[in-house]
């Protein structure tokens, strides 16, 4: 029996995050469920920033951890042509609500 | 010499309706654990959420626990998690007219969700820039992110927000870090940012945030600190020497609590906490060109400060409770005393 066999990967070391925010030596990221976790930032790749998309994969039971730089900016954009649309109306000068 | 209404210690249970107060602008820095949060009510009722918490259900509960019947303006400094997340129920609860931001989306899912809850209310985006916002008679000055800051870092690009009723000013700035407040400091006038009255420490008195020239010029009185535990050594050591170093008294709402700030249309205010020690706050600050107010129906303003060092609340009366937004205060929670209660039922200042 390979030692794969035998410990089978846990789900928690798969899939997607999004960096939400880098405190100090800490990143904070979005687990795909939504909720977010404080991660060290050594454990993710060199020059990880806010807003990345970082994939973890199992390949012979190894754990790569790299940043998805095409799902980050397609993000990015779909997210900012979103919150344009919003904004597109913004009332210029004084406002009263 | 004006004096400051210090009120003592108030429970969460002691929470009154949202415009109790009449006369009275509102500011609650809500504790929301680790993060921002901050319900601002003006004197006619309208309201601002300026950042949401790191929690839907605990806003959500929030909002219940204070009587927040309608929003009309929520604002995301940034698109940081801790700072949106509990705006999303805020946004399909209250259908705000206006949700201002630093427009720059994030990339997470929390932020898609507040975006599409926006747009699903019929909510009008409003990027930040130089404007002003009237509550009624309270103004809001939008302080957006100065030019240069990169598009890439959402704390430096934070937008502030300065509150001025009557005399009063109150200032938030989201995370901003060293870079913003220098841009600010050489956009405004140092005398049209300070003194301020009640400040909203930046990024939870992390390292990077405040710093001697932008406090300098800011002159805070009265520092409150949304924190929770953190592991991000959240309020530092330096953030507290520089707030201890410019004489401010200092609030934290994981000690403290949601901290309120009760302010009458003189520029007087009273500083309460949800729970913890009693903490006087400093006197307001004095500019040299106070701004003229709107006019604004007086309220009642209590006639006695309560004892520095008294453990518990003392309210001269009932219009005392009211501007505290503490009525009705029940037997056993602190403030209560039979003198208050005429009909004698345990519900005094009903």
């Amino acid at each position: 029996m390979t030692r794969d066999e035998q410990e089978p990967t846990p789900d928690i070391l798969t899939g997607t995050l999004i960096v939400d925010a880098i405190e100090g030596g800490l990143a904070r990221v979005e687990r795909e469920d939504g909720s977010t976790e404080d991660w060290p930032l050594a454990s993710l790749p060199c020059g990880v920033q806010e807003g990345d998309v970082v994939r973890l994969t199992v390949s012979g039971g190894d754990l790569d951890i790299e940043i998805d730089h095409a799902e980050t900016q397609r993000r990015q954009g779909t997210a900012q042509q979103q919150l344009d649309t919003l904004n597109q109306a913004t009332p210029s000068g004084e406002l009263d609500l | 010499m004006r004096h400051v209404l210090t009120l003592a210690t108030l429970s969460l249970g002691l929470a009154s309706a949202q415009a109790a107060a009449p006369g009275a602008l509102i500011i609650r820095f809500l504790d929301v654990g680790q993060g921002d949060a901050v319900l601002i009510t003006s004197p006619e009722g309208k309201s601002v959420l300026y950042d949401g918490g790191r929690s839907e259900p605990r806003l959500q509960a929030l909002l219940n626990l204070y009587n927040v019947q309608s929003l009309d303006l929520v604002a995301a400094s940034h698109a940081d998690s801790d700072h949106i997340t509990g705006l999303i129920p805020a946004v399909r609860l209250f259908k705000p007219k206006f949700f201002l931001n630093n427009g720059l989306a994030g990339t997470t899912q929390t932020w898609n969700r507040l975006v599409t809850a926006a747009q699903q209310a019929g909510t009008q985006g409003l990027v930040a820039r130089d404007q002003t916002i009237n509550l009624g008679s309270v103004k809001l000055t939008v302080l957006a992110p100065p030019a240069g800051m990169p598009r890439n870092e959402q704390n430096l690009n934070s937008v502030g927000l300065l509150v001025q009723y009557g005399k009063f000013h109150a200032l938030m700035t989201g995370d901003s870090e060293t870079a913003e407040t220098v841009g600010w400091l050489k956009k405004y006038p140092a005398s049209a940012l300070g003194p301020i009255d009640v400040y909203k420490s930046i990024h939870h008195g992390a390292k990077n945030g405040d710093n001697a020239a932008w406090l300098a010029a800011v002159r805070p009185r009265n520092v409150v600190i949304s924190v929770g535990p953190n592991s991000y050594g959240h309020p530092t050591a330096e953030a507290l020497a520089l707030y201890k170093r410019v004489g401010a008294t200092v609030y934290r709402t994981d000690r403290e609590g949601t901290v309120t700030v009760v302010v009458q249309p003189s520029g007087q205010f009273a500083i309460t906490t949800g729970h913890g020690p009693v903490v006087p706050a400093n006197p307001p600050a004095s500019r040299p060109a106070p701004v003229a107010p709107r006019p604004a129906t007086p309220a009642a303003i209590p006639p006695t400060p309560a004892p520095a060092n008294s453990g518990s609340a003392y309210y001269a009366n009932c219009a005392a409770v009211r501007v505290a937004g503490a009525a009705p205060l029940l037997r056993g929670q602190p403030g209560y005393r039979p003198g208050l209660d005429r009909d004698g039922d345990g519900r005094a200042c009903e």
